[in-house]
Protein backbone atom coordinates (compact mmCIF):
# COMPACT_ATOMS: atom_id res chain seq x y z
CA UNK A 1 0.00 0.00 0.00
CA UNK A 2 1.14 3.40 -0.49
CA UNK A 3 2.32 6.27 2.11
CA UNK A 4 -1.54 8.23 2.90
CA UNK A 5 -0.58 11.82 1.84
CA UNK A 6 3.54 10.48 1.52
CA UNK A 7 4.17 10.13 4.92
CA UNK A 8 7.22 8.41 5.79
CA UNK A 9 6.05 6.11 8.83
CA UNK A 10 7.32 7.59 12.11
CA UNK A 11 10.65 6.60 13.28
CA UNK A 12 10.71 3.56 15.67
CA UNK A 13 9.90 4.34 19.64
CA UNK A 14 11.62 1.41 20.58
CA UNK A 15 14.86 1.48 23.09
CA UNK A 16 17.40 -1.69 22.21
CA UNK A 17 15.76 -4.94 23.28
CA UNK A 18 18.63 -5.02 25.96
CA UNK A 19 18.58 -1.57 27.50
CA UNK A 20 16.48 -1.93 30.91
CA UNK A 21 16.05 1.20 32.86
CA UNK A 22 15.07 -0.38 36.24
CA UNK A 23 16.87 -2.73 38.41
CA UNK A 24 17.21 -4.98 35.44
CA UNK A 25 19.85 -2.60 34.38
CA UNK A 26 22.43 -4.73 36.85
CA UNK A 27 22.24 -7.23 34.45
CA UNK A 28 24.88 -6.15 32.06
CA UNK A 29 27.15 -5.07 35.44
CA UNK A 30 27.02 -8.43 36.80
CA UNK A 31 30.53 -9.83 37.53
CA UNK A 32 31.91 -6.78 36.60
CA UNK A 33 33.82 -4.90 39.32
CA UNK A 34 31.66 -1.80 40.80
CA UNK A 35 31.78 0.95 43.54
CA UNK A 36 28.82 1.34 44.98
CA UNK A 37 28.30 4.08 47.48
CA UNK A 38 25.82 3.60 50.29
CA UNK A 39 23.59 5.95 51.79
CA UNK A 40 25.74 6.32 55.18
CA UNK A 41 28.60 7.81 52.91
CA UNK A 42 30.44 4.46 52.81
CA UNK A 43 32.22 3.49 49.03
CA UNK A 44 32.49 0.06 48.66
CA UNK A 45 34.16 -1.47 45.38
CA UNK A 46 33.77 -4.94 45.05
CA UNK A 47 32.94 -7.74 42.17
CA UNK A 48 28.87 -8.03 41.96
CA UNK A 49 28.01 -11.46 41.90
CA UNK A 50 24.12 -11.31 42.23
CA UNK A 51 21.38 -9.10 42.66
CA UNK A 52 17.44 -8.60 42.93
CA UNK A 53 14.29 -7.00 42.47
CA UNK A 54 15.34 -4.73 45.53
CA UNK A 55 18.91 -3.98 44.44
CA UNK A 56 20.03 -6.13 46.82
CA UNK A 57 23.70 -6.81 46.09
CA UNK A 58 26.10 -9.35 46.91
CA UNK A 59 29.98 -8.36 46.36
CA UNK A 60 32.31 -10.21 46.51
CA UNK A 61 36.41 -9.68 46.94
CA UNK A 62 34.82 -6.38 48.77
CA UNK A 63 37.31 -3.40 49.92
CA UNK A 64 35.62 0.10 51.58
CA UNK A 65 37.89 2.90 50.31
CA UNK A 66 37.76 5.89 53.09
CA UNK A 67 38.80 9.44 51.71
CA UNK A 68 40.21 12.39 53.24
CA UNK A 69 39.47 15.42 50.69
CA UNK A 70 42.31 18.13 50.65
CA UNK A 71 42.48 20.57 53.09
CA UNK A 72 41.38 18.17 55.89
CA UNK A 73 44.69 18.75 57.97
CA UNK A 74 46.43 22.82 57.60
CA UNK A 75 49.23 22.06 54.26
CA UNK A 76 47.25 19.37 52.45
CA UNK A 77 46.78 20.04 49.25
CA UNK A 78 45.82 16.49 48.06
CA UNK A 79 43.81 14.51 49.37
CA UNK A 80 44.03 10.99 50.70
CA UNK A 81 42.70 7.73 50.87
CA UNK A 82 42.92 4.04 51.67
CA UNK A 83 41.26 0.67 51.72
CA UNK A 84 40.18 -1.78 53.62
CA UNK A 85 39.75 -5.39 52.77
CA UNK A 86 36.12 -6.68 53.77
CA UNK A 87 35.64 -9.63 51.90
CA UNK A 88 31.66 -11.14 51.19
CA UNK A 89 29.08 -8.51 51.52
CA UNK A 90 25.35 -8.62 51.00
CA UNK A 91 23.93 -5.24 50.84
CA UNK A 92 20.12 -4.61 51.45
CA UNK A 93 18.90 -2.55 48.12
CA UNK A 94 17.51 0.00 49.94
CA UNK A 95 20.63 1.53 51.31
CA UNK A 96 22.64 1.89 47.90
CA UNK A 97 22.52 5.52 47.11
CA UNK A 98 24.38 4.97 43.75
CA UNK A 99 27.04 2.33 41.83
CA UNK A 100 28.73 2.12 38.80
CA UNK A 101 31.10 -0.13 36.65
CA UNK A 102 35.04 0.55 37.54
CA UNK A 103 37.01 1.49 34.23
CA UNK A 104 39.81 -1.49 35.27
CA UNK A 105 42.27 0.48 32.77
CA UNK A 106 42.78 3.17 35.62
CA UNK A 107 41.91 1.18 38.29
CA UNK A 108 45.44 0.66 39.32
CA UNK A 109 45.66 4.03 39.41
CA UNK A 110 45.09 6.67 42.08
CA UNK A 111 42.23 8.86 42.05
CA UNK A 112 43.08 11.93 40.53
CA UNK A 113 43.96 14.84 43.45
CA UNK A 114 44.52 11.76 45.64
CA UNK A 115 46.76 10.07 47.31
CA UNK A 116 47.20 6.31 49.05
CA UNK A 117 48.10 6.75 52.72
CA UNK A 118 48.58 4.74 55.79
CA UNK A 119 44.72 2.78 56.58
CA UNK A 120 45.04 4.04 60.42
CA UNK A 121 46.05 7.80 58.99
CA UNK A 122 43.13 8.17 57.12
CA UNK A 123 40.84 6.95 58.96
CA UNK A 124 41.86 8.86 61.94
CA UNK A 125 41.45 11.98 59.66
CA UNK A 126 38.32 10.57 58.76
CA UNK A 127 37.03 10.42 62.14
CA UNK A 128 38.19 13.73 62.65
CA UNK A 129 36.52 14.88 59.96
CA UNK A 130 33.09 13.02 60.76
CA UNK A 131 33.46 14.78 63.95
CA UNK A 132 34.23 18.14 63.19
CA UNK A 133 31.12 18.17 60.58
CA UNK A 134 28.34 16.87 63.03
CA UNK A 135 29.26 19.84 66.04
CA UNK A 136 29.35 22.35 63.07
CA UNK A 137 25.75 20.62 61.68
CA UNK A 138 24.49 21.10 65.46
CA UNK A 139 25.75 24.65 65.78
CA UNK A 140 23.97 25.51 62.63
CA UNK A 141 20.57 23.77 63.66
CA UNK A 142 20.96 25.61 67.15
CA UNK A 143 21.01 28.80 65.14
CA UNK A 144 17.93 27.70 62.35
CA UNK A 145 16.29 26.83 66.02
CA UNK A 146 16.83 30.58 67.43
CA UNK A 147 15.28 32.10 63.90
CA UNK A 148 12.22 29.66 63.83
CA UNK A 149 12.88 27.31 61.61
CA UNK A 150 13.16 23.72 62.22
CA UNK A 151 16.28 21.64 61.62
CA UNK A 152 15.55 19.40 58.14
CA UNK A 153 18.56 16.81 58.93
CA UNK A 154 18.31 15.79 61.94
CA UNK A 155 19.86 12.72 61.56
CA UNK A 156 22.60 11.41 59.73
CA UNK A 157 23.92 13.70 57.39
CA UNK A 158 24.54 11.95 53.86
CA UNK A 159 28.34 12.42 52.78
CA UNK B 1 21.80 -17.55 42.65
CA UNK B 2 19.82 -14.46 44.05
CA UNK B 3 21.32 -12.64 47.53
CA UNK B 4 18.42 -14.39 49.63
CA UNK B 5 19.74 -17.84 48.71
CA UNK B 6 23.29 -16.98 50.05
CA UNK B 7 21.61 -15.86 52.73
CA UNK B 8 19.66 -19.24 53.33
CA UNK B 9 23.12 -20.71 52.71
CA UNK B 10 24.94 -18.75 55.24
CA UNK B 11 22.35 -20.41 58.57
CA UNK B 12 24.97 -22.27 60.92
CA UNK B 13 27.88 -19.32 59.77
CA UNK B 14 28.94 -16.81 61.71
CA UNK B 15 28.44 -13.16 60.33
CA UNK B 16 28.43 -9.67 61.45
CA UNK B 17 25.25 -7.48 60.52
CA UNK B 18 25.10 -3.49 60.52
CA UNK B 19 22.04 -1.92 61.03
CA UNK B 20 21.26 1.24 59.26
CA UNK B 21 21.52 3.06 62.77
CA UNK B 22 25.19 2.03 62.52
CA UNK B 23 24.78 -0.71 65.52
CA UNK B 24 26.56 -3.72 64.32
CA UNK B 25 25.68 -7.28 65.65
CA UNK B 26 28.13 -10.41 65.98
CA UNK B 27 26.93 -13.69 66.17
CA UNK B 28 25.62 -17.08 64.15
CA UNK B 29 22.93 -17.06 62.02
CA UNK B 30 20.24 -19.26 63.17
CA UNK B 31 17.08 -18.93 61.15
CA UNK B 32 16.29 -16.15 58.19
CA UNK B 33 13.10 -15.55 55.92
CA UNK B 34 12.42 -14.02 52.64
CA UNK B 35 12.17 -10.82 54.16
CA UNK B 36 15.73 -10.56 55.60
CA UNK B 37 14.15 -10.82 59.45
CA UNK B 38 17.20 -12.91 61.08
CA UNK B 39 17.90 -14.73 63.64
CA UNK B 40 21.23 -14.49 65.71
CA UNK B 41 22.77 -16.69 68.59
CA UNK B 42 25.83 -15.51 70.86
CA UNK B 43 25.59 -12.13 69.69
CA UNK B 44 28.04 -9.04 70.22
CA UNK B 45 26.21 -5.94 69.89
CA UNK B 46 28.79 -2.93 69.48
CA UNK B 47 27.68 0.81 69.42
CA UNK B 48 27.18 3.11 66.13
CA UNK B 49 30.84 4.41 67.69
CA UNK B 50 32.23 1.25 68.43
CA UNK B 51 32.78 1.79 71.95
CA UNK B 52 30.24 0.25 73.83
CA UNK B 53 29.73 -3.74 73.52
CA UNK B 54 27.01 -5.95 75.24
CA UNK B 55 26.83 -9.81 74.71
CA UNK B 56 23.46 -11.13 74.10
CA UNK B 57 22.43 -15.05 74.10
CA UNK B 58 20.16 -14.48 71.29
CA UNK B 59 18.97 -11.99 68.76
CA UNK B 60 15.83 -11.21 66.20
CA UNK B 61 16.74 -8.67 63.95
CA UNK B 62 13.51 -7.15 61.78
CA UNK B 63 14.78 -7.24 58.19
CA UNK B 64 14.23 -3.49 57.21
CA UNK B 65 16.42 -2.44 59.86
CA UNK B 66 19.65 -3.96 57.92
CA UNK B 67 22.13 -2.29 56.19
CA UNK B 68 24.65 -4.76 54.96
CA UNK B 69 25.59 -8.48 56.40
CA UNK B 70 29.23 -9.34 56.12
CA UNK B 71 29.31 -12.84 55.52
CA UNK B 72 32.28 -15.83 55.51
CA UNK B 73 34.18 -15.96 52.22
CA UNK B 74 33.68 -19.80 52.10
CA UNK B 75 29.79 -19.53 51.96
CA UNK B 76 30.23 -18.47 48.10
CA UNK B 77 31.95 -21.76 47.43
CA UNK B 78 28.93 -23.51 49.79
CA UNK B 79 26.24 -22.26 47.73
CA UNK B 80 27.96 -23.72 44.81
CA UNK B 81 28.00 -26.85 46.12
CA UNK B 82 24.16 -26.65 47.16
CA UNK B 83 23.30 -25.97 43.70
CA UNK B 84 25.27 -28.74 42.19
CA UNK B 85 23.97 -30.87 44.66
CA UNK B 86 19.95 -29.84 43.82
CA UNK B 87 21.13 -29.58 40.26
CA UNK B 88 18.34 -30.35 37.59
CA UNK B 89 15.80 -28.34 39.46
CA UNK B 90 17.59 -25.46 40.50
CA UNK B 91 19.45 -24.80 37.32
CA UNK B 92 15.47 -25.19 35.77
CA UNK B 93 14.19 -21.99 37.67
CA UNK B 94 17.07 -19.91 36.72
CA UNK B 95 20.59 -21.58 37.81
CA UNK B 96 22.96 -18.92 38.19
CA UNK B 97 20.54 -16.47 38.72
CA UNK B 98 21.95 -13.96 35.80
CA UNK B 99 19.89 -16.67 33.44
CA UNK B 100 16.96 -16.37 35.53
CA UNK B 101 16.12 -12.09 34.82
CA UNK B 102 18.63 -12.62 31.61
CA UNK B 103 14.93 -14.88 30.26
CA UNK B 104 12.84 -12.35 31.47
CA UNK B 105 14.88 -9.57 29.15
CA UNK B 106 14.32 -12.33 26.69
CA UNK B 107 11.02 -11.87 27.13
CA UNK B 108 10.47 -8.45 27.28
CA UNK B 109 12.21 -7.59 23.31
CA UNK B 110 10.57 -9.96 22.13
CA UNK B 111 7.21 -8.48 23.29
CA UNK B 112 8.77 -4.92 22.40
CA UNK B 113 9.08 -6.07 18.32
CA UNK B 114 5.38 -6.31 17.99
CA UNK B 115 2.65 -8.72 16.96
CA UNK B 116 5.22 -11.47 15.99
CA UNK B 117 6.15 -14.64 16.97
CA UNK B 118 6.77 -14.34 20.50
CA UNK B 119 2.64 -13.08 21.37
CA UNK B 120 1.45 -16.57 20.20
CA UNK B 121 2.34 -18.33 22.83
CA UNK B 122 0.22 -16.20 24.94
CA UNK B 123 -2.79 -16.73 22.55
CA UNK B 124 -2.14 -20.28 23.34
CA UNK B 125 -2.44 -19.90 26.92
CA UNK B 126 -5.54 -18.74 27.35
Amino acid sequence: MPPVLGRPPPPSQQLPAQMFTTAAQLLDLTDKKLMVALRDGRKLLGILRSWDQFANLVLQSTKERIFVPPGTTPNQPRGLYADIDRGLFLVRGENVLLLGEIDLDKDDEPPPGYDLADVELVQNLAKQRKQNDKTKEKTKVKLLAKEGFEGENLGEILL
Amino acid sequence: MLPLGLLNAAQGHPMLVELKNGETLNGHLVLCDTWMNLTLREVVQTSPEGDRFVRLPEVYVKGNNIKYLRVPDEIIDLVKEQQSQQGGYRGGRGGQGRGDHGGRGGDRGRGGRGRGGGRGGRGRGS
